[in-house]
């Protein structure tokens, strides 16, 4: 690289992207000193430090990043998720157990989570996958595609890390849309997805709610019945698409493509309730239904909405959230760093957040209607799927509309896992606007 | 330029609308609760908070056999908590002071359970388990000196005067860390106890029953101010665990063994129940419950004595001329050498380079057969014949069919398997090839040969159930907490079965018995209360004048098999040399047959039991 590209190269850099970026970070380590403050006003913790020089190790990362030119070696995509799916294969052996998932690797004090580096390989990878297979069929780009993101999520899902796991799907699926899969596809895996989730926990939540033998679980309980209840609807789907190859009849095809996805979503439940082990359900049953565990996820959601809602307009200003420094909310400087921003900031200061954050979104778009390549394209509508879902699922979760799951918001939420995997997306991001006017 | 499909284009706009709307439903939302609801919220923040209180279930009760005498109960005890967030750092070293005063437990101690740094949540921490009642009085009464100082009432461990036993029960503990890990998910808490040893270990799930809650919304200075009644689940206690052992027999087993390092185990062959397990020396679970605990636990730790093991399963010895048993089991059952057919005894003999004495000297025996061999413990017959006649193959396909070498699988953690040496395992060990020597060793029960008391036992109980073992065990029922109504009885399970006849176990049996009559446990087992069979075992272990002293032995003789009681003591060769071995056995069953404790029972036979005077090796 010469010193001419290079100058051009900077020249070309998405100075809105990076300007938002550094603004969220800095945000994040301010609402993290903030965290810190006990209601005495005394400071109880230095993570605003390790936050801040995690950001400047992780600029420098993204600089990195930026620099690497990924369209023009996109055949080195696969390095990058081999090692990460070592990574997560280690961590299975020889990880930390913290939080009561194995979800964490490292030396002594140092360690990093594999799963949030895994995510970035992933979309690499799958990026690389769909640009070879332009011209594959719908079907063919489908199963590729789950193939793909089964080996990162089934190690994830075992750690286990449900939260991590889910943010694969909204990459892939924003990835697949560009890819011009067939929507009635992408619907079927979106369709059966959430089958799957339904009927593994289904089951669980009505004997939570009602007693251990009401008719559903007397049911399930019988591995015969649902045997035979697969069977029938999946000769409903077969019979059904007989018919529409014979008929040619619109009706028949929507027939068997509904009960397909129920015959999928069952067997797929099915195949997850005897690979998962019973804790693990119920923690995805908590997942989905909070108000099972009043005193565990569902209080933090009450005291996260409480200290939100008390923000009012202006905030109470800074460093004087009284609700949030009464530490009544656990994880406040990573999970709930929302609640304490909303409190603090009020409604003015979210929005600023949100116009932040909607900077980012709308760059990652102008990018892929501008990029010079359908790699870059891929990459660039993954990495927007993370982020989008990430600060979907947080915000959603401080604001009590959306299930807890301990996944961090981007650039705000303390942790050097997650800052530098976000720190190094943009940098993705940047290198790729930096060079999508040249040859 | 990108070239971008139209439909491509398309499906852009469509994400991108879902991403305004996305931000657009959340602007709302916030919205909706900052402004338009803000007044709720902001009187809510200041008013109410949640608390929850836990109702500690009740550790299931541990009684032994006959159901009447309790070994392991609770006791309603204070605990002493301190809130790290609700205590001030200007008051923290003058309530630490106050509370170590008043608790009896040094300040640094609770410093330590303090959490240092960060202080991340409202939670607890418990800094005396067992207050007493006039020390929480004087805590509540100066409630103002002790910011953030709370304390419940809670059920506590509270264990009888166990003796050895604590050895088998076990004791509890405050939950590690890692423990806490594994066991999140089964609903445990920071403050739970959890068994860390023994019985209290093993059936940890089966005692632990489940914790209840109260939960009641509170204001910031923790008022009450729940509109309806606080939401309750009530605890389940843990299930009743009703243990095979018998108080009276295991009192005479530990009265019998004394003050000397080894054990003593009294089973029942025809079920695999162990009446009594006796092992010195031993802890006192108490310890564990009080307030210094960890002290007391490195202290049992580091004791050279080791006083933590329970040594009747957990330790190994050569079986010495126990062993000897096996090697008659084969004799008889596949005739490698007539049982009439005599060995000359001369007291020694030379093999390999090296002279091998046996432990009578010079003369020695005599001509010796099987009968008189096993009775008078002649090393030179079992050298012989083990060496010439059966070979090691053979003698190892025996002690096998004993249990030799293998867990026995008793409901105890920790077993030690002992050690059955084969010639495959001494070349994978040593890499060295198996000696004619070691098969002689092997032979008499020493040499590599390891076994624990409990294996010993065992070998007894086939004998007297003619070719069955059945799993040692100590629990024997699990009962209703409340009702005592039984739930499940332990069932005898098979751990061993031999194809070797019957009738070879009935001629064992009777050269067994002749050990007592004509042979080395004439003088010691002098009970008139019972006839029993038995085998005596000097253990060498290069000391010149103290040997381990086994006896393995079973009785009433002639009784049919369910009738009947094994014991096996074993006297390690650190005591001084008594041959405490038969001895203690002659007590026991004394004490047993005759209806007498310990103490009346030695005086009825004639000895002391704090101690004879033997003079020298007498087998």
């Amino acid at each position: 690289m010469n010193l001419q590209s290079l100058r051009r190269l900077f020249g070309n850099i998405d100075y809105y992207l990076l300007i938002a970026t550094i603004l969220l970070c800095a945000i994040g380590i301010a609402a993290i000193y903030s965290s810190g403050v006990d209601a005495e006003g005394r400071l109880v913790s230095n993570e605003y430090v390790k936050q801040l020089v995690w950001f400047v190790i992780g600029f420098f990362l993204l600089a990195g990043a930026a620099l690497f030119d990924f369209s023009r070696f996109k055949d080195t995509s696969w390095i990058f998720f081999a090692i990460a799916i070592a990574l997560l294969v280690l961590t299975r052996v020889a990880g930390r157990v913290v939080n009561g998932a194995r979800a964490w690797i490292g030396i002594g004090g140092f360690g990093i989570q594999p799963a949030e580096f895994a995510k970035i390989a992933t979309v690499l990878m799958l990026g690389r996958y769909l640009d070879s297979a332009e011209y594959d069929s719908s079907f063919k780009k489908l199963v590729m595609t789950g193939l793909i993101l089964s080996l990162p999520l089934m190690l994830i899902l075992i750690q286990p890390d449900f939260g991590s796991a889910l943010v694969f799907f909204p990459a892939a699926l924003i990835m697949l849309t560009l890819a011009d899969v067939d929507f009635r596809y992408i619907l079927f895996g979106v369709i059966s997805i959430l089958g799957i989730f339904l009927f593994l926990s289904l089951p669980l939540y009505a004997a939570n709610h009602y007693s251990q033998d009401n008719i559903l679980n007397v049911i399930i309980a019988k591995t015969d019945i649902l045997v035979l209840i697969f069977v029938i609807i999946l000769f409903i789907a077969v019979i059904a698409g007989v018919g529409w190859l014979k008929f040619k009849k619109r009706y028949y095809y929507w027939l068997s493509y509904a009960f397909a996805i129920l015959a999928f979503s069952i067997a797929g439940a099915f195949a997850a309730h005897k690979l998962l082990k019973p804790y693990q359900i119920e923690r995805l049953l908590v997942f989905i239904d909070p108000s099972i565990d009043p005193r565990g996820s569902g209080w933090n959601i009450l005291q996260s909405i409480t200290a939100i809602g008390s923000g009012g307009f202006w905030g109470k200003g800074y460093l004087q959230g009284s609700h949030s420094h009464a530490r009544y909310i656990p994880q406040q400087s990573t999970d709930f760093i929302f609640s304490i921003i909303a409190e603090e900031f009020g409604f003015f200061g979210c929005l600023v957040l949100f116009a932040l954050y909607a900077i980012i979104f709308i760059r990652c778009f102008v990018l892929i209607e501008t990029s010079k390549d359908r790699f870059s394209q891929y990459i660039v509508g993954g990495i927007l799927g993370i982020f989008a879902f990430h600060f979907m699922i947080n915000v959603g979760m401080a604001m009590g509309i959306m299930p807890v799951t301990g996944i961090p918001l981007y650039f705000i939420s303390y942790g050097g896992s997650a800052m530098w995997s976000s720190l190094i997306s943009i940098g993705i991001l940047t290198g790729i606007s930096a060079r999508r006017y040249s040859a | 330029m990108a070239v971008l499909k139209k439909k491509i284009t398309n499906r852009i706009r469509i994400l991108r609308a879902l991403v305004v709307v996305l931000l657009a439903i959340y602007a709302l939302n916030l919205f909706s609760m900052q402004i338009l609801r803000k007044q709720l919220f902001t009187s809510e923040a200041e008013r109410i908070s949640l608390q929850s209180t836990r109702i500690p279930a009740p550790r299931g009760e541990i009684y032994d056999r006959t159901g009447r005498v309790v070994l392991a109960g609770n006791i309603e005890a204070y605990s002493v908590y301190i809130t790290p967030s609700e205590l001030p750092a200007t008051k923290r070293e003058s309530v630490i002071l106050l509370l170590s005063k008043l608790l009896n437990i040094s300040a640094e101690d609770i410093e330590s359970k303090l959490p240092t740094g960060r202080l991340t949540s409202y939670g607890r921490v418990a800094v005396a388990k067992n207050a007493s009642l006039s020390a929480i009085s004087e805590i509540a009464a100066h409630i103002d000196e002790f910011p953030g100082v709370s304390w419940t009432s809670q059920p506590l461990r509270d264990y009888a005067d166990l003796r050895s036993l604590s050895n088998t029960i076990g004791y509890v503990g405050s939950i590690t860390r890692d423990e806490y890990k594994l066991f999140y998910n089964k609903g445990y808490t920071l403050e739970d106890l959890t068994g860390k040893a023994g019985i209290e270990l093993i059936y940890e799930d089966l005692l632990k029953g489940k914790d209840g809650w109260i939960a009641k919304a509170v204001d910031v200075h923790g008022k009450d101010i729940s509109r309806n009644k606080a939401r309750i689940e009530a605890p389940e206690p843990g299930k009743r665990l009703i243990l095979s052992i018998d108080s009276n027999i295991q009192k005479i087993a530990e009265d019998a063994l004394g003050k000397r390092q080894g054990s003593v185990v009294v089973l029942k062959p025809a079920t695999g129940e162990i009446l009594a397990m006796a092992t010195y020396p031993y802890y006192d679970s108490r310890v564990f419950m009080s307030d210094n605990a960890g002290q007391e636990y490195l202290k049992l730790l580091n004791d050279p004595q080791k006083p933590m093991l329970n040594r009747a399963y957990q330790s190994s010895y050569p079986p010495a001329s126990t062993f000897k048993t096996v090697l008659s089991t084969a004799i008889l059952e596949e005739g490698f050498i007539s049982p009439d057919k005599t060995i000359y005894c001369s007291g020694e003999i030379n093999y390999g380079g090296r002279s091998w004495s046996c432990w009578i000297k010079k003369p020695g025996h005599g001509a010796v057969d099987l009968k008189n061999a096993l009775a008078q413990s002649c090393d030179i017959y079992y050298w012989t014949v083990g060496r010439d006649y059966i070979g090691v193959e053979n003698i190892v396909s025996y002690a096998q069919d004993y249990g030799y070498g293998k867990l026995t699988g008793i409901d105890l953690p920790g077993e030690n398997p002992g050690l059955l040496p084969t010639p495959t395992w001494k070349e994978e060990k040593y890499n060295d090839s198996w000696t004619p020597g070691d098969t002689m060793n092997l032979s008499i029960g020493q040499g590599y040969m390891l076994a624990s008391p409990l294996q010993v036992a065992n070998m007894m109980a086939m004998i007297v159930n003619g070719g069955v073992i059945y799993k040692p065990h100590v629990l024997k029922e699990i009962r209703d907490p409340g009702t005592g109504a039984l739930i499940n009885e332990v069932q005898p399970e098979v751990l061993q079965k031999s194809s070797i006849s019957e009738k070879t176990f009935e001629t064992m049996r009777s050269l067994l018995r002749g050990v007592i009559v004509y042979g080395t446990a004439r003088a010691p087992i002098s009970t008139k209360a019972v006839q029993i069979a038995g085998k005596t075992g000097t253990g060498e272990i290069g000391l010149k004048d103290r040997w381990h002293s086994w006896f393995a032995s079973f009785g009433p003789y002639d009784a049919p098999a369910k009738d009947q009681i094994v014991v096996v003591t074993m006297i390690e060769a650190s005591n001084p040399w008594e041959w405490w071995g038969p001895y203690a056995a002659n007590v026991i069953y004394q004490a047993i047959y005759a209806g007498q404790d310990a103490k009346t029972a030695a005086a009825t036979v004639g000895v002391k039991l704090d101690g004879i005077a033997v003079g020298g090796r007498r087998e």
